[in-house]
């Protein structure tokens, strides 16, 4: 293709003007290849220092950790703050919701709120926000998870919610502004949330536990720390947009700095502060649901219970009541960003400019009453719940025994496992760590320059010497394999969809609804389909990565400029010629964003997958989180994160490249 | 239903108010509730007995193997279910480092091992003989295991050492460790549709017995030190040589500040004890009745009264 | 202080821009040259300006993009901080206030208009007016009451509850030009308020600019790159170049006596007879006695032009509007305003 040529030149443009080195990139990258080769080549005759490193010069990371945290813990007594925070404030806090929701014996000891009136409520908000649709999206959740038989674990997970999401909102608001405020602040936490996003989540899991107290308190922590760094990252931006006119203006009408920051630069900064709430709500919602590893009650506890009895069908139902509640807070909070005031002419009576806010109490109130009369307004007993759990069951387990469905997944086991997958894996682990971590750094240097690749030898050095290396292989084994089969699937559907609006729309909707969806529902099928080996693993994490390649490789092509694609109709180029050569360069930079984050994703997943039996990370990290062992759970949620990093810093800086090569953003 | 629930252990609290112990803290008692269901259950059960016993009970969802971590620090006040196979290192890691004490027994016997659903005898007659399994090997070979049979051990972590007894035994075996209990049922559940013969990692008492009928692989008897000592067993040179031991114990475990902060708990806590087919019976109407587990709990303790009230009225 | 102390006063003012302006000018030479000082890195916004603006005078400051009369006019409010010279307003030397005494000489006495608007999207007209008043915390009965009183003075009555994206963008100048009138300001800054509006509506908001000015009598600093909106308002115009003040006069003097090259260009294309009034060619009589009708001193030579080119007088004596003799004005000289030289 045309493009690397081009990205080539400009590489070796600008290596050659800065006359650092008398080598160019190119022979610089023949060199490393060559050796990488000679040392893989090479490795009968090896020292064993080279193959792979020494027990004996592996540093005890793990124990150092643990030795840091047992300073923090028992010296500095960090401990007893955070204990006094989990059991003071935070539990007051989740109590309180807990009463309200489903009725846990706490201040201010309420029965529980009837569901009708959160259904009807949740219906007139949505009408405020988005019309009919969006009333009936809200209120027809909350129905659903009633009429489902699910109402009181719901509430569960949404108690947590009430309280993880604004601590979320709020905490990365304030250090959104701070970080704003001096650059210095910025420039640390940059990383610090670099590798916060990229930790498995399995690392926030631990430390919660340990210093915030089995159970809700620690679920709601660990949820807010993984909320935290996009509403951050959101709350600088948006400040940092706001319109020099309107900050001087601030200062004419003579505003003091907090005056600025309250009535000027935050209401200006609305949008971006808005969708940080919105990514904030989606990404405590999915981590609220894993928490349940950590003894978080509601839906993802539920779900665990039901995958441990091997109840397909009940499983399903609480994936559906998860992927609903995502979607309405996802569509709710989006047109709360769109939501513009509306203006009422001077005169209106006040009940007229609150009619919604009336509406929503009357609503709520009517119901509240209704329900002291009629029970099932109040609740749904197990008896009146329309749950279809065991038809679920045997309708998945029927499908699965298909003859022609077991034919070709027997055959794509044996054909994966046997020529592809074992094969691939025993190739990586054979290669020496030294030829290997300079691949990478090839690999790096090639792509993303300089900078990338010194990361990439610094972070896979840190890789192998944490003494993890075989296990470290594995898992990007996995997430290699996983990456390279959902671009052969997500690339070829993105460009198929792209071709019209219709197809856009719906592959996007079900692209969100695929992401949504709780991750480990997609283990039991998969284990199912493909039985407990690599071909269930890397199956499962195909589901998720071929999401993001999808989505970008739409994005991408539908946002190539009108002019090129009609400069190259006019030129008489065919449908094929106009993909290859005009459409698919000009979107290589944002399918390399979706690339970035298929990768990202995969590296989540592959942790996961632990469940359905590896012998990677994941698989270590799962058992840390059995006991007490902090140190080696934070090393091995190191790595990940250090790998994972390795190919964000490469590929985020090839993109930047490219677009700036192709004059775009 | 709940507020009955409460009448009826109000009414009980104050039948049996003698019995109890006037310095009973009123803070609640902390339940844990794992991912099974019949320590589900019975963590209801045993939560309404001591509401019936006038105490306040909370039940919190946490890791089974972390929760012995969480009583010695009093974050949770008692553990149910300590099974000898599957949480005894924990447990008695627990125990060392102090913290959490030995509640006692129940009358109930755990056994866990390699397992097979009843349709795979079709395929290998001679079980449940473990040369006879290992005579039919190849019937359980897969793609990826040649022509070796494949067995699905329990996760890792759990170290059933399913590799060292192929080895000691000679046997012509495979072994995969599933990655979670889930995992497991998923593989019973692919293989029951057309069935195939499987041999896999499993326990009593579990639901599974009510969903696929089936039977453990009877291995060499075990023999106390057979996991440390290799003369032990039928190979004289090798460990885990033998099956695991066929009755195991299921503990209660408790915080050891429990017993001066709720003496009348604690001592309703050592009394409890429960069967096998009492707990299998908590299990199935969770799992075959698809009860949500506080109706379970009331369902049962309805149909038992004689069995816990006889823990509550000895309390004194 | 009396009425001629100039109610902003500015002595040498630089502003630079760049690593650490200070330094670099307190050691540069005088006279570099606005190159020589890019050169080095640094960017003269504002380069050796002294002005004054005179009580209830109108001067506009006129200059290309990049001139420096945004910047110069965001150093008299001290929305930049100056790197060298001094500016005093209303006697006092801003660059001496502490950020109270600043933000309280914002709240009382400056108002300022931007080109843009920068209006709050979240508030409405009202709010918007009622800003500068709420942030000097000022009761909310009172400043509704104020915030009316100006929608009005701006005609905008009416559209009180509008949000910003539901008016035109004359409408949102108004709401601009409402909120900085609304702490009722002694100076008055506009910044280009009428760049960004479409000619017709821009032509009416002169209008109304006017009429307002009438009106308040404020003293005000109007920022615009357009010359013949400059010519249609100032009372004095300043037009700058690359940071400097080229010219600083009023608009029929610089018409007719264009400073540099650099002004000559803008003035070429211009009808100067619109621009000059009779008053400027007004030459003492020394003694001679007037002959006829005096002309009015405050028409232009364009207002003049049919009675000029029938006069028969040489010398046309000329009176103020209270019949004051001033002097006498050359015809051929008018003709040639009039006409051109060729």
């Amino acid at each position: 293709m045309s493009c690397w040529g081009q990205s080539d030149m400009a590489n070796i443009a600008t290596d050659m003007s800065d006359g650092s080195t008398g080598l160019s990139k190119t022979r610089i990258i023949q060199i490393m290849i060559a050796v990488a080769v000679l040392l893989t080549a090479a490795k009968p005759i090896l020292p064993d220092f080279l193959i792979r490193l020494p027990e004996a010069w592996i540093p005890p990371m793990a124990v150092w950790m643990d030795a840091i945290f047992n300073f923090i813990i028992d010296d500095l007594k960090l401990a007893v703050l955070t204990r006094w925070i989990a059991e003071g404030p935070l539990e007051f806090m989740l109590d309180t919701t807990a009463n309200l929701l489903f009725g846990k014996r706490r201040w201010p000891n309420f029965e529980p709120i009837p569901w009708t009136a959160i259904a009807a409520t949740a219906a007139v908000i949505g009408y405020y926000l988005g019309g009919w649709r969006m009333a009936l999206l809200a209120g027809g959740t909350f129905v659903w998870t009633a009429l489902i038989g699910q109402w009181k674990i719901a509430m569960q997970t949404m108690s947590v919610l009430a309280v993880a999401a604004p601590m979320a909102f709020l905490i990365g608001l304030f250090l959104g502004i701070i970080a704003w405020k001096w650059a210095w602040f910025d420039r640390a936490i940059k990383p610090i949330l670099s590798v916060l996003q990229t930790l498995p989540f399995f690392t926030y899991l631990l430390p919660a536990v340990i210093f915030f107290k089995v159970g809700p308190t620690a679920g709601a922590v660990a949820t807010i720390i993984y909320a935290i760094p996009p509403m951050i990252l959101m709350t600088t931006l948006g400040l940092k947009k706001v319109s020099p006119e309107v900050v001087e203006a601030g200062k004419m009408a003579g505003c003091s700095k907090w005056q600025m920051l309250r009535s000027v630069y935050i209401p200006a900064a609305r949008t971006e502060i808005l969708v940080g709430v919105n990514q904030v709500i989606m990404l405590c919602l999915a981590m609220v649901v894993l928490t349940a590893f950590i003894g978080m009650p509601g839906l993802g506890a539920k779900l665990l219970a039901m995958m441990g009895s091997f109840k397909l069908g009940r499983s399903f139902e609480i994936g559906v009541t998860i992927v609903l509640i995502a979607v309405m807070l996802d569509r709710m909070s989006k047109a709360w960003v769109i939501k513009l005031p509306e203006h009422f002419e001077r005169g209106t009576p006040w009940w007229k400019r609150h009619g919604y806010a009336l509406a929503t109490v009357a609503a709520f109130v009517a119901f509240v009453l209704i329900a002291q009369v009629v029970q099932v307004a109040d609740h749904i007993t197990r008896q009146q719940s329309f749950t279809q759990g065991k038809e679920l069951d045997n309708l998945i387990k029927g499908i699965l025994a298909i003859d022609a469905i077991q034919a070709v997944t027997e055959w794509l086991r044996w054909f994966l496992n046997v020529w592809v997958l074992i094969p691939f894996r025993n190739a990586l682990l054979w290669i020496p760590t030294s030829a290997f971590i300079l691949g990478i750094v090839t690999l790096s240097y090639y792509l993303g320059g300089k900078r990338p690749a010194i990361y990439a030898a610094i972070f896979f050095s840190i890789v192998a010497l944490s003494g993890w290396w075989d296990r470290s292989v594995i898992t990007l084994y996995a997430v290699i394999s996983a990456v390279i089969i959902s671009t052969f699937i997500g690339i070829p559907l993105g460009i198929a969809a792209s071709r019209s609006d219709k197809w856009s729309k719906r592959i996007l909707l079900a692209c969100d609804t695929a992401q949504t969806f709780p991750s480990f529902i997609y283990l039991i099928p998969a284990i199912m389909l493909f039985g407990v080996n690599d071909v269930a693993v890397v199956f499962s994490i195909v589901i998720f990565t071929t999401v993001p390649l999808t989505r970008y490789t739409i994005e991408g092509l539908r946002t190539v400029p009108a002019e090129m694609t009609e400069a190259a109709d006019m030129s008489g180029a065919t449908a094929k010629q106009k993909l290859m050569s005009v459409q698919l360069p000009l979107a290589l930079p944002t399918m390399a964003v979706g690339f970035n984050q298929a990768i990202i994703f995969a590296f989540f997943m592959v942790i996961i997958a632990a469940f359905i039996g590896t012998q990677d990370l994941g698989q270590e990290l799962q058992k840390t989180l059995a006991g007490t062992e902090l140190g080696k759970n934070i090393v091995l949620g190191m790595n990940v994160s250090l790998m994972a990093l390795t190919f964000d810093l490469t590929i985020m800086s090839w993109a930047e490249k490219r677009k700036k090569a192709l004059g775009l953003g | 239903m709940k507020t009955t629930a409460l009448l009826s252990a109000a009414a009980l609290a104050f039948a049996s108010s003698t019995a109890v112990f006037a310095e009973d803290s009123s803070d609640p008692i902390v339940i844990p509730i794992h991912n099974w269901s019949s320590q589900i259950v019975m963590s209801n059960v045993v939560g309404q007995i001591l509401e019936a016993n006038g105490n306040n009970v909370e039940y919190v969802t946490t890791d089974s193997q972390a929760v012995y971590e969480s009583i010695r620090l009093g974050d949770v006040t008692l553990e149910l279910e300590v099974w000898e196979g599957a949480f005894g290192a924990s447990f008695r890691a627990a125990l060392e480092k102090g913290g959490i004490v030995d509640a006692g027994d129940h009358d109930a016997v755990t056994r866990e091992d390699w397992w097979y659903p009843m349709w795979t005898k079709e395929s290998c007659p001679g079980l449940p003989s473990w040369e006879a399994l290992n005579d039919c090997a190849e019937v359980f070979a897969t793609a990826e295991t040649g022509d070796k049979g494949r067995y699905l051990d329990g996760p890792v972590d759990w170290l059933k050492h399913g590799k060292e007894r192929v080895e000691a035994l000679g046997m012509n075996f495979t072994v995969i460790n599933a990655g979670s209990a889930a995992a497991l049922w998923a593989e019973i559940g692919a293989a029951e549709a057309d069935k195939k013969p499987v041999v896999v990692f499993n326990w009593t008492p579990n639901f599974a017995e009510a969903v696929w009928p089936g039977e453990f692989v009877e291995f060499p008897e075990w023999v106390d030190g057979c996991d440390k000592d290799p003369a032990v067993g039928p190979n004289p040179d090798a460990l885990y040589d033998c099956g695991n031991p066929a009755t195991g114990y299921l503990k209660k475990a408790a915080w050891d500040g429990m017993e001066g902060k709720w003496p009348s708990a604690y001592k309703v806590l050592t009394n409890i004890s429960f069967t096998n087919p009492q707990i299998a019976e908590m299990a199935k109407l969770v799992d075959v009745d698809e009860m949500e587990p506080e109706e379970a709990a009331e369902a049962w303790l309805e149909a038992n009264p004689d069995v816990w009230k006889s823990w509550l009225s000895s309390g004194s | 202080m009396t009425v001629d102390t100039p109610v902003i006063s500015c002595r040498n003012v630089w502003k630079l821009f760049g690593p650490s302006p200070r330094q670099y000018l307190a050691a540069m030479p005088q006279g570099l040259s606005y190159e020589s000082i890019q050169a080095d890195g640094y960017i003269a916004g504002v380069k050796d300006v002294s002005l004054d603006v005179s009580r209830g005078e109108m001067l506009v400051i006129m200059g290309l993009s990049g001139s420096g009369k945004s910047t110069l006019v965001r150093c008299f409010s001290r929305l930049h901080e100056i790197t060298g010279g001094e500016i005093i307003v209303e006697g006092q030397n801003i660059m001496e206030l502490d950020d109270k005494a600043l933000i309280d000489m914002r709240r009382q006495k400056m108002g300022m208009v931007f080109q843009s608007f920068g209006l709050l999207p979240h508030r409405t007209v009202l709010d918007n007016v009622a800003f500068p008043l709420e942030m000097r915390g000022q009761d909310k009965h009172d400043r509704r009451e104020r915030a009316l009183e100006v929608i009005k003075l701006v005609g905008l009555e009416g559209r009180e509850e509008y949000f910003p994206r539901e008016l035109s963008g004359g409408q949102q100048q108004r709401v601009g030009i409402a909120r900085s009138l609304a702490i009722e300001p002694d100076i008055w800054f506009l910044d280009e308020p009428f760049s960004a509006l479409d000619p017709l509506i821009r032509r009416e908001m002169q209008d109304e600019f006017l009429r307002l000015q009438e009106m308040l009598g404020k003293t005000i600093v109007f920022i615009t790159h357009d010359f013949d909106e400059a010519l249609r308002l100032a009372d004095r115009i300043a037009i700058m170049k690359e940071g400097a003040v080229e010219q600083c006069d009023t608009p029929d003097q610089i018409v007719l006596n264009p400073a540099t090259p650099y002004v000559r260009k803008f003035t070429e294309e211009i009808d100067k007879a619109r621009v000059v009034h009779a008053r400027v060619l007004v030459k003492p009589l020394n003694g001679k006695a007037p002959e006829g009708d005096p002309f009015p001193a405050e028409r232009t030579i364009h207002q003049l032009a049919r009675q000029l080119v029938n006069d028969t007088r040489d010398e046309i004596p000329v009176a103020d509007k209270n019949g004051t003799l001033l002097g006498a004005m050359n015809r051929q000289e008018a003709l040639d305003v009039l006409l051109g030289t060729e």
